[in-house]
């Protein structure tokens, strides 16, 4: 026999719960990349372009993050579910803009004019959930409900600019209330309510768990169809209330308007950190993406760049984010 | 055992490794000597994966110093690993299914030039699967149509061609049958008398003193002295790896009451893979094992109890309703409540904290209608923690970064919360340390003096004989015996899983 201690170990002290050392990136990122990189832009903006801290201009950049981070914001729970995200955004915004609009002509009271849209575009939304969680990718679904509802709008319309008619919408119509772009509020408030919607309430959470794991979800009770169903419907409100807020805005829409808001609008959920994959990610975030995007292509603007290269550099800006994401949550970890 | 020389060829002087606030490793030391095999042992948790990571290049201690054959190396990949005489064969198959038994040798050969042809590939492949005990695999074999014991055999002989001086097996046979486990510890020796040196890593003692000249023995991320396996026995292992002596792994059986209504009764159930119908009542209380070999039907029944395996014909009775068992939903709105015996797959929700994981069966009674109370679901959940004695300051980490023994405690207690009346649990110790183990029994049993049934199918049999009140065996979709678990022992319980010479008796 060797000298070998049977005794039981001292009890040795628990691991202490000192801070790991962290690199520069993951330090940044637990602070959150965005308000670093919004700030960023701000003092840049500031420092190099007249023009750019002008009371004018800073409503110009809120009215464009609005209506984007409107629906971005009701997108991240489709996102948050493990359903990537709608390419069809675009043509529901601009269906809900028009019926609004055909209604509000026809005489229909603002209730009305804004409750129809709302009840077709949850309609489809409804079908789209049920199809998708059904097995069918929802890329291709939303891409072709998107070309069947543009189809059908450009049919219709024949190519017409829709108006009111001249009649009134009301509080809707007003470009500013105390100051601030009426969408503002329109933003802020549907952020609030998504925001609630995610954390506190058990719809929310089991679109994380969906997410998360599919199998584990699907053992644990999680209904695949009612989850998918619910993160289409919260899309479907906020195609809603953007294509509401933009047809009272500016008083006509065609079925080509808002071209760049389905590109704008998964930009901003993916700028704004939500995983693609799902199962992590927030409703706020997006709206803070959204708010990158506008301040980024508002600081283009001024400096003369063109619509394409504007495009071009959004989309360098997603594939960046999403990279450096992963890179320094992996470097977290 | 083997032809030993004194000479060291590997030695880690002060390892440490933290993730995070998580100190995977403490000044931990390691050596190896040419021609032994080490045995590498520790509960879950205890530092084992680190240790072979730290080994293999994958993981970049925080401090500490690696001496190869006296030279002081870095291993920053694997690359500088296979560099350095070192070979893995890891827990998770790493061979790729749909290339051919010989394309899958050569892959990570960095002695192979870049230009190939079939004869090149097949030249000594032939040689290294008769060593491993592949000699009925041909070289042109899709390794997809391996079966997991020769996949693992497989990787053996890649290694095998590596020429590797130093081989570490990460809980090699975890997944083979005794048989296929011999033929692997056969390799190995052959390979130790050549002069090769072996870490071992396992959770099954009888290997170690089949196999091992000596054990390191991890405890809470520290090593011990490395200690001769001659003068260890199976206790001392696990005192040491507990640091406290096992009294018992199974808590108390507290009797059935056989008067009482039975809780869940099945009659004439009939599902994929169940050839002749079941009976069973059970008893609240009463925690009934079910068992066989792979296929034999002890898991269709449970799948089909819990609803993802549909039911052919037949009822179940739920204390003396019918139950509906279409769909895991609508079994779970009946608190039925089921584990699955693959808890990364569909287990556990990866990358949510503890918390989530853990109210996700039971979100509705803590909810408002849709509203969640934050508050309950926190008490609840910490209720649950404390429960199966883990520790509630943790319940925001993210489960993957759990030992397995935590994951699997976490993915057991979330049902503890939807208070079932059925639990039905397939193998809930796979994969988990000695401690943890204990430690599930202890709450299984908990559950159950509160009431539940529970039904456990397990493939190892100290665990059905230990935990369970009522065993039935299952062989080829039919039971082949039902008993009270005192009329039962370790060789009936062979005999009737196998069903040995009995094909006409029953």
């Amino acid at each position: 026999m060797s000298d070998v201690d049977f005794a039981p170990p001292a009890q040795s002290t628990p691991p202490a719960a000192e801070p790991a050392r962290r690199s520069l990136g993951s330090r940044i990122v637990s602070v959150g990349p965005l308000p670093a990189a919004l700030l960023l832009l701000v003092l840049v903006g500031t420092a190099t372009t007249s023009g750019f801290a002008t009371v004018d201009n800073i409503r110009a950049i809120l009215t464009a993050a609005s209506i984007t981070g409107i629906v971005a914001v009701c997108m991240t729970f489709l996102t948050l579910s493990g359903n990537f995200v709608s390419l069809g955004v675009q043509q529901n915004t601009v269906l809900a803009a028009i019926l609004f609009l055909s209604l509000t002509a026809a005489g229909a009271p603002l209730v009305l004019a804004v409750g129809g849209p709302l009840v077709v575009l949850v309609v489809i939304a409804v079908v789209q959930g049920v199809v998708v969680a059904r097995g069918m990718n929802t890329v291709i679904t939303t891409l072709a409900v998107g070309a069947i509802l543009f189809g059908a709008m450009s049919s219709v319309t024949g190519g017409q600019v829709i108006t009111t008619g001249g009649r009134s919408v009301g509080v809707l119509g007003q470009s500013l209330l105390f100051g601030v772009p009426v969408v503002v509020y329109g933003l802020v408030v549907v952020t609030a309510v998504a925001w609630l919607i995610a954390t506190r309430t058990s719809l929310g959470r089991r679109c994380l768990l969906l997410g998360a794991s599919r199998p584990t979800a699907v053992l644990s009770g999680v209904s695949i169809t009612r989850t998918t169903v619910f993160a289409f419907v919260v899309l479907a409100v906020g195609a809603t209330i953007a294509g509401v807020l933009t047809a009272a805005q500016l008083g006509q829409a065609t079925a080509n308007d808002l071209s760049t808001l389905t590109i704008d609008v998964v930009a901003a959920v993916l700028v704004g950190g939500t995983a693609m994959a799902g199962g992590s990610g927030s409703p706020v975030r997006s709206a803070a993406g959204a708010l990158l995007i506008a301040l980024l292509n508002n600081l283009m603007v001024l400096n003369g760049f063109t619509t394409g290269w504007r495009l071009a550099v959004q989309g360098a800006l997603v594939v960046v984010v999403v990279l450096a994401v992963q890179r320094f949550s992996r470097a977290a970890r | 055992m083997t032809m030993k020389t004194e000479e060291t060829v590997l030695s880690l002087q002060g390892i440490t490794k933290a993730y995070g606030s998580v100190h995977a490793l403490t000044d931990a030391t390691f050596e190896l000597r040419a021609g032994e095999v080490m045995a590498l042992l520790g509960e879950n948790g205890a530092g084992k994966s680190t240790m072979v990571k730290v080994l293999s290049g994958l993981v970049q201690p925080d401090s500490g110093t690696i001496q190869i054959a006296g030279e002081q190396r870095e291993l920053r990949s694997s690359a500088d690993a296979q560099a350095a005489g070192i070979a893995v064969v890891q827990q998770e198959y790493s061979a790729v299914p749909a290339l051919t038994v010989a394309e899958n040798l050569a892959l990570g050969d960095r002695t192979r030039s870049w230009w190939w042809s079939r004869r090149t590939l097949h030249a000594g492949a032939r040689e290294v699967l008769d060593r491993v005990g592949l000699d009925h695999v041909g070289p042109d074999r899709v390794v997809a149509t391996l079966s997991v014991a020769e996949t693992q055999l497989l990787e053996l002989a890649r290694i095998l061609l590596r020429d590797a001086r130093i081989l570490i097996l990460d809980e090699p046979t975890a997944a083979l049958s005794d048989r296929e486990i011999a033929r692997i510890l056969a390799v190995m020796r052959d390979l130790a008398v050549e002069g090769r040196s072996i870490v071992y890593v396992t959770h099954r003692l009888d290997e170690v003193f089949r196999l091992a000249d000596r054990a390191t023995i991890l405890k809470d991320g520290r090593s011990r002295p490395p200690v001769p396996v001659a003068d260890l026995t199976h206790d001392s292992i696990v005192s040491l790896m507990l640091g406290r002596r096992l009294a018992s792994m199974f808590p108390d059986r507290t009797p059935v009451d056989d008067a009482a209504q039975p809780r869940v009764e099945v009659r004439g159930l009939r599902a994929v893979g169940l050839t002749a119908p079941v009976d069973l009542a059970i008893r609240p209380g009463e925690i009934v094992g079910l068992t066989g070999q792979l296929g034999s039907g002890a898991s269709s029944l449970v799948r089909a109890l819990a609803g993802t395996l549909p039911v052919a014909e037949g009822e179940v009775l739920l204390d003396g309703v019918p139950v509906d068992l279409r769909g895991r939903s609508r079994g779970i709105r009946q608190r039925i409540a089921y584990c699955s015996d693959d808890r990364k797959k569909d287990g556990m929700f990866p990358g949510l904290p503890v918390l989530a994981n853990l109210s996700s069966p039971w979100l509705a009674a803590v909810s408002r209608g849709s509203w969640i109370d934050r508050r309950r679901e926190k008490e609840k959940a910490a209720d649950i923690a404390r429960a199966f004695s883990f520790d509630t300051r943790r319940l925001t980490t993210e489960i993957d970064t759990l030992s397995g023994g935590n994951q699997q405690k976490i993915v057991l207690g979330r049902w503890a919360g939807a208070e079932p009346r059925l639990f039905l649990i397939e193998e809930p110790t796979r994969g988990v340390d000695v401690g943890a183990r204990a430690e599930i029994y202890t709450k299984l049993r908990m559950l159950a003096d509160q009431g539940a049934s529970i039904v456990v199918c397990s493939s190892d049999s100290t665990e059905i004989l230990g935990l369970c009140d009522t065993v039935l065996s299952f062989y080829r979709g039919r039971v082949t015996r039902q008993a009270a678990h005192s009329d039962w022992n370790e060789e009936s319980l062979m005999a009737a899983t196998l069903h040995e010479g009995r094909e006409r008796a029953a």
